[in-house]
């Protein structure tokens, strides 16, 4: 058995081939059956058909089961609404906070720091159904009507954890002298801060806040808890859908949503990659 | 004239920058979760919400020991809490036997292509959660891509129970856990030191002994690191078992859920989340421990 | 204080230990630098030298004592408001900003006009060589370039002073010599006094008008290149710099008897007591087996080693009361060299007036 020259050699690449069929192969077919005619079976392939995004933009009702569908392309694009809403304030001022919390245990040291640091690490580590029903308990109990407002104040609990770890690493990259050599070119600290630390700690604030937005288009349980019975966000909506029972413009959603995912995470990482 | 000054100053922008991110996190984060902790002890009330009195029963009910005076015997959530523990350990399990070998592949590619695999293998992390578990209803259910497929080609006559099952609840958190076991994996395969492996070999040692006593120790904190990231949010999982699983394959988020928004009994819900919570806490314990031991025993830089 | 640009009165400074406790990085430092000064500071690492150079750009905070710049007292100042300006180890090159930009900083900073800071930094960048690179980012330079900009960068504001640490360190060692010669022409053309840390003596005494030796947070010795090597004023010194053999023991009557047995003769005339003498290798010759003067020392030698460096031979030889000595000697000598290693022994032979006479460490303090 040959076991450690097997995992060295490249000889199965057909094992990382099936490797990658396993994760794109399913997005594959959504995106082939979102095209799909029929109306019952949306697996079973009986023609092409550019409906069910019609449908979802509001450009053309299904004729026989109208009444089945109108509902939707309101209520939808009340949640993508939503969803945007919550994500910019959330992005705002998880970025704000997150920024600002990585700046002060960069800069300065102070007691508690390390303590800190494991703090804000810990809503990310935390199962997300504790952090919600936490976040329920407590809006109920203060008297906190749930809706947008509570929403934007549960995904930013952990969310500035996320801007803040990528902050920090970025900072952590970071060489110290550089801002010894600006006092020392005679500049006082707020023209090092503006001209030296934040151009180069910018592409992490950037990169966080695009990793907050996507996590609060897409978070499902904190949003699930504090969301009362009145706000849907978008994956609130589809999860609703997906409990009531699926229709094919499901379909053309998913594949809409993964579209706008990967064209900002792709933007992302490309932005990342081309920074260093 | 400096040193106060220059001292003062630095209070006044830590201040500054600290303050409002302390603030929130101790009424939004740290508030909520001693509420939830003081919960945990109060009695049920009859409508939802709490009566304020001090009840400790809301633990014994988790382990079948409930309010003697009221309730019997009833090892239902008992039962619950294991199989949750089952499935998340399989889940890992699973997880890992797929990453641990890719990652090794991915390893040994060329610059460029490892750089697009990695692309590949995070992007998912990115597109909705919700998407990605509706994909694997249109491909397990009845009339179901694997169904139909099969049964266009004449090879079943009956479509195969595949969707509400506990398998299927496996297999949608693998499909979403994969990168989360997949980076911390590949990042110690890819620090391995393959002259390692070449000395084992010279020293008389085969495939199996090498990989046994080389190449998996020095891979474990990766492997140990990716356990812990996946079982965390396997094990408290909600929305898999509520889109993918049946009424049987109910796990402890669904449980913690139904006492929030069905069954109301808000004590109980926040005495399962302690319990998650300390299972977790636990674990990280355990984890960071290690790591810290492993770093002191490495000799000091320079 | 006229003639002195930097001048550091009592400078002390401890750093606190983690494991508690403090360690004194200076401990009451007196310098005087000159105008057009080349002076540069050597020691061992740890010995103080760099806390020294941060304690005139203000990047430490003394304990006490006073340092004044150009004869005004800068010691409570931050280092954005000192006229002195560093060239860092790595560099410190602003990594998001071009060439130009990094040069132009301090121009920039002090609000100069845009038509005069360009003609400016076109000629920083002209005097050390770069010159039309201010379009290049930092990372895009050889290191030896990046070496130049950062040059460039501390003397476009015409500091009265600069200071440099350990900045060829990071070069090889060609490079290295070349960018020695260009930084004493740099700073003749420029007339501003240099402070140069540096761990690497012969650097130290090729570059500098003084040299001064740091250890333990005080300065054992600050000289001339030439006295600093001949006449070393204690053991730390003489050993630091150079191969040195050093001889322990008590003068009397003018010669070393050290506590081995091993007789050292030199000119001094006078005085009793406990002493070291210092004999540089290159200092022996090798007899040649004739008659040798009455007025020469001598040491008789077994011979351990002998090695060929290029120039000559080093003999490692020992006495017979068990003490090691090192010779140079030149590659003519080649046929006594080789007689010597024939016959495992050598008479060395030097003139007791090179002898320098160190007072020993115990009696001194």
């Amino acid at each position: 058995m040959r076991l450690a020259r097997i995992l060295g050699s490249s000889g199965l690449t057909f094992y990382t081939l099936i490797f990658f069929a396993f994760i794109y192969v399913p997005i594959g077919l959504i995106v082939i059956y979102s095209f799909n005619a029929d109306p019952v079976n949306m697996m079973r392939w009986s023609g092409f058909t550019f409906d069910w995004y019609k449908q979802i933009f509001g450009l053309k009702n299904a004729a026989s089961e109208a009444a089945l569908y109108i509902e939707s392309t309101d209520q939808l694009l009340a949640a993508v609404r939503t969803s945007l809403i919550v994500a910019a304030s959330t992005t705002m001022v998880a970025t704000v906070l997150g920024t600002a919390a990585a700046l002060a245990v960069y800069r300065f040291s102070f007691f508690g720091k390390r303590f800190y640091r494991v703090l804000l690490f810990v809503p990310m580590l935390m199962p997300d159904i504790v952090l919600g029903i936490a976040l329920l308990i407590f809006f109920v109990g203060v008297g906190i009507s749930l809706g947008i407002g509570t929403i934007i104040i549960g995904q930013c609990t952990f969310l500035i954890s996320y801007v803040f770890i990528v902050v920090s690493a970025r900072l952590a990259g970071m060489d110290r002298t550089l801002e010894n050599a600006s006092a020392d070119l005679g500049a006082d600290e707020w023209t090092t801060f503006r001209k030296i630390i934040l151009p180069q700690v910018m592409p992490g604030v950037v990169g966080g806040a695009m990793l907050a937005f996507i996590i609060s288009m897409d978070d499902l349980v904190i949003t699930y808890f504090v969301s009362g019975t009145s706000t849907q966000t978008l994956p609130i909506f589809i999860f609703g859908m997906l409990r009531r029972g699926i229709k094919p413009e499901v379909n053309a959603i998913a594949v809409m949503m993964l579209l706008f995912s990967f064209t900002i995470a792709a933007a992302g990482l490309y932005l990342h990659r081309r920074k260093r | 004239m400096s040193g106060l000054t220059r001292r003062g100053r630095a209070r006044a922008q830590l201040g500054i920058l600290l303050g409002p991110v302390s603030l929130f996190l101790s009424i939004f984060l740290a508030g909520p979760l001693i509420i939830m902790m003081i919960y945990s002890f109060l009695a049920p009330g009859l409508y939802g919400g709490v009566e304020w009195t001090f009840y400790p029963h809301n633990f014994g009910r988790i382990l079948g020991f409930a309010d003697p005076e009221f309730e019997i015997y009833d090892p239902v959530y008992i039962s619950i809490f294991f199989r949750s523990l089952r499935i998340a350990v399989t889940t890992v399990l699973i997880t890992l036997l797929i990453c641990y070998p890719a990652a090794f592949q991915i390893s040994r590619l060329s610059d460029r292509w490892k750089a697009f695999a990695l692309f590949l293998i995070t992007l998912p992390f990115f597109a909705s959660l919700i998407v990605r578990l509706f994909i694997w209803i249109l491909i397990l259910k009845k009339t179901g891509f694997i169904n139909t497929a099969l049964e266009s080609l004449g090879w079943i006559d009956h479509p195969l129970e595949m969707i509400y099952t506990d398998g299927a609840v496996i297999l949608g958190m693998v499909y979403i856990f994969i990168p989360f076991m997949f980076l911390p994996v590949y990042a110690s395969v890819e620090k391995l030191d393959w002259t390692l492996v070449r000395a084992s070999q010279d020293l008389g040692a085969n495939g199996f002994q090498t990989f046994w006593r080389v190449i998996f120790p020095l891979t474990l904190p990766g492997v140990a690191g990716g356990s812990i990231i996946v079982f965390i949010p396997a094990l408290g999982n909600f929305v898999v078992p509520a889109v993918l699983g049946g009424a049987k394959s109910l796990m402890l988020g669904n449980l913690i859920e139904q006492q929030f928004l069905a069954a109301r009994n808000w004590p109980f819900g926040a005495a399962l989340s302690m319990l998650v919570m300390a299972i977790v806490l636990i674990l990280l314990f355990i984890y960071i421990h290690h790591e810290t031991r492993r770093d002191d025993d490495a000799p000091a830089a320079g | 204080m006229g003639e002195s640009i930097v001048r550091l009165e009592k400078v002390r400074k401890t750093f606190p230990l983690p494991e508690g406790g403090t360690v004194t990085a200076l401990g009451n430092i007196n310098l005087d630098v000159a105008r057009n000064e080349f002076l540069t500071l050597l020691g061992p690492s740890g010995c103080g030298k760099t806390t020294l150079l941060h304690s005139i750009s203000g990047f430490v905070q003394l304990n006490s004592g006073c340092v004044y710049v150009d004869g005004e007292d800068v010691t409570d100042r931050p280092p954005h408001r000192r006229p002195v300006n560093t060239v860092f180890q790595n560099y410190a090159l602003f990594p998001h900003m071009t060439v130009g930009n990094n040069v132009g900083y301090a121009l920039d900073i002090a609000g100069a006009r845009r038509a005069e800071r360009n003609t400016q930094v076109g000629a920083a960048l002209d005097m050390v060589g770069l010159g039309g690179l201010e379009k290049r980012l930092p990372r895009q330079l050889s290191g030896g370039q990046q070496q130049r900009v950062a040059l460039a960068r501390a003397i476009i504001a015409r500091p009265k002073l600069l200071l440099l640490d350990e900045p060829l360190s990071a070069l090889d060692r060609n490079l290295r010599q070349s960018m020695q010669i260009e930084l004493k022409t740099l700073q003749a053309e420029l007339g501003i006094s240099f402070i140069f840390v540096t761990h690497d003596q012969e650097e130290a005494l090729t570059m500098s008008n003084r040299v001064a030796v740091l250890e333990g947070g005080k300065i054992q010795q600050i000289d001339a290149p030439l006295a600093i090597y001949n006449k070393p004023s204690n053991e730390f010194v003489a050993s630091f710099i150079g191969a040195s053999n050093l001889f322990r023991g008590t003068i009397e009557n003018g010669t070393v008897t050290t506590d081995d047995g091993d007789k050292i003769r030199t000119s001094a005339s006078t005085g009793t007591g406990p002493i070291t003498a210092l004999l540089r290798p290159e200092q022996f010759s090798i007899a040649n087996g004739g008659e040798i003067a009455a007025e020469t020392g001598r040491l008789d030698v077994s011979i351990r080693q002998i090695v060929f460096s290029g120039a000559g031979y080093e003999i490692h030889g020992r006495t017979d009361n068990h003490h090691d000595v090192v010779a140079s000697i030149a590659a003519t000598h080649q046929a006594l060299v080789a007689g010597a290693e024939a016959s495992r022994k050598a008479t060395l032979t030097y003139d007791p007036a090179a002898v320098h006479l160190i007072a020993t460490e115990g009696a001194r303090s």
